[in-house]
């Protein structure tokens, strides 16, 4: 028995059900979906002479096939549970017989020169268990085109890459963002001890810009800063409601702090302006008003709000975070 | 260590034996990769080494620059394949190794391990005497934070999937800190120790339809900052308060902090039929910490609301907080034709800190001590909601278009602060309706252009900086016009208004950068990469001076210009003696409100003997200068040279 095969389209539906499941109308293609979903399960497939075998392929692929071996997705050719034995290059470009006849590359598909979607979609069939495929639908990535195969290899051998070279491919699209990385303070991602995907799941994530998660559901920057992680007994809002990114520009600045301001008094008194706090009937305010920062600040002694308010990420014992 | 030397030694004797015929013997383990190691030195350095030492840090002596080992094994007996690497090892403040093996089918781990110092001594920040001349940063801190990580999954590649993983992150060090009492504040010496640590394991099904993984964790974190001082400190206080010089002369103050969370992960994802997906995952932690703190600190103090002066003070807290956190979002991607493609989502974040404690406080004053009790409760509610679809058309099998619309709603409920002190929560909302559209372009494989933009009117923010009346957008393209040469620029660009009378924030950022990346042949004798950005950025705040009590505008403005380069040249040689010269570098030059200067070029020179074993020497210049802090600026030169030994 053929084994449902591993990318399930309409195109595996026999032909004359296809019209069916890529037709318009929901509920005539939910029924036909019942239909066709227990008939693969009893085993309506395509015919197995529309495949040609991995073997045929590298006749002519002969240098695509040497790299395959040594590339994870090898184990499709072995692996009895998805059905593709033998047949792991037509998983991805479909039944190959006719090319393999024909020697036209019109007749084979190419998951490289699809359109970025149906590449993903391709892909997804197996990896869609990544840690937030829930992210990856609605990721910056997936929402710009960018394609799983833009990152990955799929023939060559493809070992973990080092964090040098991580951070060489975001570069590639990223370049703005790998200058802030020249500036002097940054995270050490030039000198190769931290990558981008430390802090980033390029395959998307719940949190904005695609933050890497730590503990399920909080932001991955407490993975290695885990002294700011808390719960404090007084919370500094803004952590929690904005993030670190508030306060901070985590890839480099001029700043010492990497503060988004020039200085820590103009930050503070970005929020702290003394402009009072939202009337308590209408929420349409901003917070910060309270508390005002009421010192002198002409006095070097209090340009630096930093300077007594050491626990500015949360307190255990203050609520003005002194100590 | 150990490890990394016996793969050194093995890579040594690997290289040692290179004109030896290959073995036969298919089932014998293969070793092949590269080890980097050698000597480099450094300049003194001129102008000030703490922030050399806050920027660069790099020292010298021996170094092992990188590993890079695969061992594959025919007989599998243990693993498959073993892969090590390790880069700064041998004084470098940054060491970072990984050790991966894996026996297909049968198991998957890895060990990740990283040593990061951080030194941080810079004269500019948080010195309320710079301007008399004092270079003492009051906030400073040398530290290291480890990270160790093992991770092992088993039968990888089947449809279940279990796996484990332990994290410890952990971080000690020295630094200077602030006392702060009524009136002065002293910087005191301060020694941070700290560890968290995390345990998680799971589930992964993957089945042809539809995957899930299902996690639990556990996490346990301890703080143990303590802050001391011996000896008379006058603080920062250069006057007599009511005729009293205040000063401290003994200080302890420990922190005893530990917690622990549980947290739970499930993902769901399916596609049952070939035009939908669906997706949905659910997250809950609840973090809780309990906090111990006590003080102790003599000198001449004063409580200036009653303006007591006294001598010694002992302070005690015990608190506890816990933060439950929900999070959950699901959505689905429908193809109702086959140009068209519809993607909804829903995203929930929920969070409730709830913190309760008891802080005594004495002072002795005299022969009477005054003790004060104070009992607190704190709170911090935040609910996040928000909704997103994006429809996408293929116009042509070339154009992409996409629109889409994001509503955020929220609200969120804090306490407010002891100075104007608020009954019950200051709440606030978020309300916000986004547009979104975008473009994608591709012309084969020659020409890619990338357009993506999102407009907001927003009734209601959190803070008077949070993204309110907003366009953001970015263009790219990518165009190669030679099969040798690939030419990117990019755009990008944020404009956010807050027009509300009382904060009138005004703020622009646009950046641009252009990359040239040309290797003819191959790159086989020439190769350049090139890469120039551009940031301007301004933001403009309405505020209220605290001493004059006049309105006044916050100006910030930052103009940056990136350039980094190098141009890799093949040099004529004999046979297989084939030099190779890379020259290059990056430069960093801004002004605006804090003007900086940071140019860091180099030179590089490979010398092969062989296919395995190659020399290189290495130049580098580090300079660093600010318009308004002079004394921050230095420069160092270094020169390392080693070997390659590649198998």
């Amino acid at each position: 028995m053929v084994r449902p095969p591993l990318t399930w389209s309409a195109n595996h539906a026999p032909p004359q059900a296809r019209h069916l499941l890529t037709g318009p109308s929901p509920a005539l293609r939910a029924v036909a979906v019942g239909i066709f979903w227990g008939a693969s399960l009893l085993g309506a497939q395509e015919k197995p002479s529309d495949y040609a075998g991995s073997e045929t392929c590298q006749a002519c692929h002969e240098d695509i096939f040497k790299a395959f071996q040594k590339n994870a997705h090898k184990v499709v050719d072995t692996d009895k549970r998805r059905g593709w034995q033998t047949r792991a290059c037509e998983a991805c470009h479909g039944p190959g017989a006719k090319h393999a006849e024909s020697v036209d590359a019109a007749t084979i598909r190419n998951p490289a020169k699809l359109k970025p979607a149906e590449t993903d979609r391709t892909c997804l069939t197996c990896h869609r268990n990544q840690p937030t495929h829930a992210g990856r639908i609605r990721s910056g990535h997936a929402r710009n085109q960018v394609a799983c195969s833009s990152c990955h290899s799929v023939h060559q051998a493809a070992e973990p890459r080092a964090a040098a070279a991580v951070n060489e491919r975001c570069a590639a699209c990223h370049a703005g963002v790998w200058a802030q990385f020249q500036r002097p303070h940054k995270h050490k991602l030039p000198e190769g001890a931290m990558s981008c995907v430390d802090c980033h799941n390029p395959h998307g994530s719940f949190l904005v810009k695609s933050l890497q998660a730590v503990s399920a559901n909080e932001p991955g920057c407490f993975k290695c800063h885990g002294d700011k992680r808390g719960p404090f007994t007084f919370e500094h809002a803004v952590v929690r409601l904005e993030g670190c990114a508030a306060c901070h520009e985590p890839h480099g600045s001029a700043n010492p702090r990497r503060l988004v301001r020039a200085e820590i008094r103009e930050l503070c008194l970005a929020c702290h302006a003394n402009v009072g706090p939202p009337p308590a009937s209408s929420p349409s305010g901003s917070l910060g008003g309270i508390p005002p920062a009421f010192h002198d600040l002409i006095s070097p002694r209090y340009r630096n709000c930093t300077l007594c308010h050491v626990k500015i990420h949360g307190s255990h014992v203050s609520r003005a975070l002194l100590r | 260590m150990r490890r990394l030397i016996l793969i050194f030694a093995l890579l040594a004797v690997g290289a040692a034996q290179e004109q030896k015929p290959a073995s036969p013997a298919p089932a014998e383990p293969s070793l092949a990769g590269a080890i980097d190691f050698g000597y480099r030195w450094r300049s003194d350095v001129s102008g000030n080494f703490n922030t050399y030492r806050s920027i660069v840090n790099l020292g010298a002596g021996p170094r092992l620059f990188g590993l890079d080992a695969k061992v594959q094994n025919p007989s599998r007996r243990l693993f498959d394949r073993l892969l090590v690497r390790a880069n700064g090892w041998g004084g470098d403040p940054y060491n970072t190794g990984r050790v991966e093996a894996e026996r297909s089918r049968v198991y998957r781990f890895s060990f990740d391990y990283r040593n990061i110092a951080y030194f941080n001594f810079l004269p500019s920040f948080a010195n309320p005497q710079a301007e008399r001349g004092g270079l003492v940063d009051q906030h400073s801190f040398d530290v290291e934070r480890r990270l160790a990580d093992f991770n092992l999954e088993m039968r990888p590649g089947s449809a279940v999937v279990p796996y484990m993983e332990y994290t410890r992150d952990s971080g000690r060090g020295t630094g200077i800190t602030t006392f702060v009492a009524d009136g002065n504040e002293y910087p005191v010496l301060n020694r941070v120790r700290d560890h968290t640590n995390h345990w998680r394991y799971g589930t992964r099904f993957e089945y042809t339809r539809w995957h899930m993984t299902l996690e639990n964790g556990v996490t346990d974190f301890k703080d143990d900052q303590s802050v001391f001082w011996s000896g008379e400190n006058r603080g920062n206080r250069t006057t007599l308060l009511a005729g009293e010089r205040l000063l401290l002369n003994n200080l302890a103050q420990t922190y005893g902090v530990f917690g622990d969370s549980i947290y739970f992960k499930g993902l769901f994802s399916a596609s049952p039929v070939s035009w939908a997906d669906f997706h949905a995952q659910f997250l809950y932690s609840v973090p809780r910490s309990d906090a111990s703190y006590l003080q102790s600190n003599t000198g001449r103090f004063v409580v200036l609301s009653s303006l007591l002066f006294y001598n010694s003070q002992q302070a005690s807290l015990a608190a506890a907080a816990k933060l439950p956190h929900t999070s959950a979002n699901a959505g689905f991607e429908l193809r109702p034709f086959s140009r068209l493609r519809i993607v909804e989502s829903w995203l929930t974040d929920r969070l409730h800190n709830a913190a309760s404690g008891q802080l005594t406080d004495q002072i002795l004053s005299g022969a009477t001590p005054v003790a004060a009790v104070n009992p607190f409760t704190d709170r911090l509610v935040l609910n996040y909601n928000q909704q997103q679809v994006d429809a996408f058309l293929d116009l042509t099998s070339k154009l992409t278009l996409r629109g889409g619309h994001r509503y955020v709603w929220g609200d969120s409920g804090t306490r407010t602060g002891r100075v104007a002190p608020v009954q019950g929560l200051v709440p606030s909302e978020i309300r916000q309706q986004v547009g979104l559209a975008g473009l994608h372009f591709r012309a084969g494989s020659n020409l890619t252009l990338n357009f993506d933009y999102e407009g907001a009117a927003s009734e209601r923010a959190y803070f008077r900086t949070s993204l309110r009346d907003y366009h953001k957008g970015r263009a790219r393209v990518r165009y190669l016009p030679l099969a040798s040469l690939t030419v990117s620029a990019s755009s990008s660009w944020l404009a956010n208004d807050n027009p509300t009378r009382g904060i009138t924030y005004d703020f622009l950022s646009r950046e641009n950068s252009l990359t040239l990346h040309w290797r003819p042949a191959g790159g086989k004798r020439l190769s350049v990469l090139a890469d120039y950005s551009h940031l301007a950025l301004r933001g403009d705040l309405f505020y209220i001076a605290p001493d004059s009590g006049a309105r006044e505008r916050s100006f910030y403005r930052d103009f940056a210009h990136t350039a980094t380069a190098l141009v890799s040249l093949a040099l004529p040689g004999q046979g297989s003696v084939k030099p190779a010269l890379t020259l290059g570098g990056s430069l960093f030059d801004s002004s605006g409100s804090r003007p900086a200067r940071y140019y860091q070029p180099l030179a590089r020179f490979l010398l092969p003997f062989g296919k395995h074993v190659e020399w290189n020497a290495e130049w580098r210049y580090f300079g660093f200068g600010q318009e308004f802090y002079l004394y921050e600026a230095f420069r160092s030169h270094q020169f390392a040279t080693g070997l390659r030994l590649l198998r």
